[in-house]
């Protein structure tokens, strides 16, 4: 025969069950609102692989809206800078199917240059350059920081002379992928089969 | 003192015999010599002259881009005839006439003159990998340095270059080395150096024996080891003489030591003893195409193709012309090629000595390149994540701690490029990280100029609610102009807290960056900086408004 059926057993789970229930919560609660992240860290991610040009081809005013605009569902294959490696990656991390690219790719690196005889101190350009790579001022000649201009051209259309040309970027001899022989000068006399 | 081992090593044919030969001579002066404005690690050097100016041997022509980047001076006497993105040429004048810096005594000299002098005279290691000397010899100052290594290993098949050196300087090396431990503060010096040069090794041991009593040389051990390549790796030495193990991605400054090569320490006195700046080098001019094998006093900068012809180059053999050793050095495309401060070796081959690999077959699975690796890397998988470009896998394999030795591929029974796969694979790491970088500043400006564009806003807004204000309180018609919403004053409060804490944050960060690296810029931090101010004040800005708003309701 089991025990006496009681209610004070009964009254006393419930009540221990409801205890643990209120604490955890409590404790749940507690960590939610101590350990909140800051912002969506899946957009943190999106917008790290995007490349940062913040040229708006993709019709966002930045790489950061876009990536937001990402993760609410819009398309991956807006971004021609970062091309087909920047829609794989993201097709991995968001797992979903790549799409070919929407719009042209860009054939190279490039950076904007002011003809400087031409420049007439607009200031327009320096109002559209998103990363403040562009240096003058009313009535003063403009120019270009190369190492800060992502090639962007939004200064391209803004310009009422037209004295802004995109030119290929010089790349430092540091950053060429090496050129590897296909010879491997000695090899061992037993290695061959 | 006993030998210890490093894991995997190989037995490649030696073939130094060709060139040791002979004792070492002084090729004749170029009439025209390339400068290479990139010989050394870092950034290339800025030239200082203009065409058409007369040079002397010594003269300046570019001085050093940064920290990490090393002077180049005129190899011959003459005039500057051509100045490129890359080189400077300087058609030499047969006369040869220096323009040495002024002596030093090393032993009473101060230390910053002697860094000075190393800095002056573009010294950079002899041994290959050309890192700026005077940067190494400060090492001190963030590391303890106990023992200085002169690295006479010479493991490279064909190359001789040290041994030479060691037979005819081998008691200005030593004195070289004791003029580095000085500098980098190390007892100690040990002269690694493998079993198969006995004539340098009784040269050394001659000048150990006969001044034991000095001071000086009683600091100097010198120990053979067993010829393995590559023990010639700076890595692979330490462990060998000294049982202790460099750490991954560290350096070996990081274990108390500092390798230096022998002809970087000759260079090193003669550039504090002599006055010279280092204008020449020692290289093993050898294979089967020439007729004059041996080692040879070079100018820097004269082209590969003049001193071919000096040693007797016969065309119609020479299948290619290796730069370096066959295991690590890279066939040259042109022989236009100018000698650089970093060339230790020309190898002018023929077909025979040197045949081109077999086609590369499949990866079988030996695990033959397991057992050499020197670095106890598994090159196999290596392959396979190099081949898929799985960058992340290969970084987790510690690609970067791959020495480039080509052990692995020496034995590959499927003739696979092995080495070369983990170089391009290095290559594009690299570059992906450069890429990420760029991106990475060019967000934060991006995020500065929004934040500064906010806070121009926010402020234009606040002044004009301060003038509505004004206005209102000066005329008694205050119930006709209705002003901005209704403000949540605590919510902006918050923001502006937040903002505060952001700022602190990032000075944080900044300050903590600045103390660990003081000589590095930190643009990137600084603009992060920045913006967290913007953010601010743009903050400060709004809840102006928002209070002089509410203040102007609560005023009727």
């Amino acid at each position: 025969m089991g025990e006496p059926f009681s209610w004070g057993s009964v009254l006393s789970a419930v009540g221990v069950l409801t205890g643990l229930g209120i604490t955890f919560g409590a404790l749940l609660g507690m960590a939610s609102a101590r350990f909140k992240g800051e912002e969506n860290p899946l957009v943190e991610k999106i917008d790290a692989l995007l490349p940062q040009t913040q040229c708006g081809q993709c019709g966002y005013p930045g790489c950061r809206p876009y990536a937001e605009a990402i993760n609410q569902g819009d398309a991956i294959n807006k971004c021609p800078p970062g091309g087909e490696a920047t829609i794989h990656a993201l097709a991995d991390l968001l797992g979903r199917d790549p799409a070919p690219l929407d719009g042209e790719a860009a054939s190279e690196e490039t950076v904007a240059y002011i003809r400087e005889a031409e420049c007439i101190g607009c200031t327009k350009c320096i109002q559209a350059c998103p990363v403040d790579a562009i240096i003058g001022a009313a009535k003063q000649m403009h120019t270009v920081i190369e190492d800060e201009c992502t090639g962007c051209d939004l200064c391209v259309a803004p310009c009422p002379v037209d004295c802004i040309d995109m030119l290929p970027r010089r790349k430092p001899l540091t950053q060429w992928e090496p050129i590897v022989s296909d010879r491997q000068p000695l090899r061992s006399a037993n290695a061959s089969l | 003192m006993p030998a210890y081992e490093f894991p995997g090593g190989i037995y490649p044919p030696e073939r130094k015999e060709r060139s040791n030969q002979a004792p070492l001579r002084t090729a004749p002066l170029p009439d025209v010599v390339t400068l290479m404005l990139s010989q050394h690690t870092g950034k290339a050097a800025l030239p200082c002259v203009n065409v058409g100016d007369a040079v002397n041997t010594g003269t300046l022509v570019a001085h050093r881009d940064g920290m990490v980047s090393a002077n180049v001076h005129a190899s011959i006497s003459g005039t500057v005839i051509e100045i490129t993105d890359s080189a400077i040429v300087v058609q030499g004048d047969g006369e040869d006439r220096w323009a040495t810096l002024p002596p030093l005594d090393w032993q009473t000299a101060e230390r910053d003159a002697l860094l000075e002098r190393l800095d002056e005279s573009g010294l950079i290691g002899l041994g290959g990998a050309g890192f700026p000397t005077y940067i190494k010899a400060q090492v001190n100052e963030h590391h303890a340095i106990d023992t200085l290594v002169v690295n006479a290993a010479e493991c490279e098949p064909y190359i001789t270059a040290d041994d030479l050196t060691l037979r005819h300087y081998a008691a200005d090396v030593l004195e070289g080395a004791q003029l580095l431990a000085r500098l980098c503060g190390a007892a100690h010096i040990i002269v690694g150096i493998e079993d198969n040069k006995p004539e340098a090794i009784q040269a050394l041991q001659a000048l150990l024996t006969v001044s034991a009593d000095s001071e000086l040389l009683a600091s100097v051990t010198l120990k053979m080891i067993e010829t393995r390549y590559p023990s010639g790796g700076e890595r692979q030495l330490i462990k060998k003489l000294l049982n202790r193990e460099v750490p991954s991605g560290g350096l070996p400054a990081d274990i108390g030591v500092l390798c230096h090569n022998p002809g970087t320490l000759l260079a090193a006195l003669q550039a504090v003893r002599d006055g010279q700046q280092l204008v020449a080098r020692v290289v093993t001019l050898t294979g089967d195409a020439i007729t004059q094998p041996g080692n040879y006093w070079v100018r820097v900068g004269t082209s590969v193709d003049t001193l071919l012809e000096h040693v007797g180059v016969a065309r119609e053999q020479l299948h290619q012309v290796v730069v370096g050793g066959p295991m690590m050095g890279a066939p040259l495309t042109s022989l236009e090629a100018p000698v650089t401060k970093t060339t230790n070796c020309l190898i002018a081959a023929t077909k025979e000595e040197l045949p081109p690999a077999p086609a590369e077959a499949p990866c079988i699975r030996c695990g033959a390149c397991e057992s050499v690796c020197p670095a106890q890397l598994l090159p196999q998988q290596l392959h396979w994540y190099a081949r898929a470009e799985n960058d992340a896998a290969l970084e987790a394999h510690h690609l970067f701690d791959c020495i480039e030795c080509g052990a692995c591929s020496f034995v590959c029974p499927s003739a696979i490029p092995l080495v070369q796969d983990y170089r391009s694979s290095k290559q594009r790491i690299r570059h992906k990280r450069i890429e990420t970088a760029k991106a990475e500043h060019a967000k934060h400006r991006f995020e500065f100029r929004q934040a500064r564009l906010a806070r121009e806003e926010a402020e234009k807004k606040a002044r004009r609610q301060a003038r509505l204000a004004q206005q209102q309180s000066a005329s008694s018609d205050a119930t006709g102009i209705q002003t901005a919403p209704a403000a949540d004053l605590r919510s902006l409060r918050i923001a502006q807290t937040a903002a505060k804490a952001a700022v602190r944050k990032a000075e944080k960060v900044l300050a903590r960056a600045a103390a660990q690296d003081p000589q590095q810029h930190h643009d990137d931090l600084e603009t992060q900086l920045a913006t967290a101010q913007e953010n601010l004040k743009a903050a400060e800005a709004r809840l102006a408004e928002a209070r002089a708003a509410s203040e102007q309701k609560e005023a009727p």
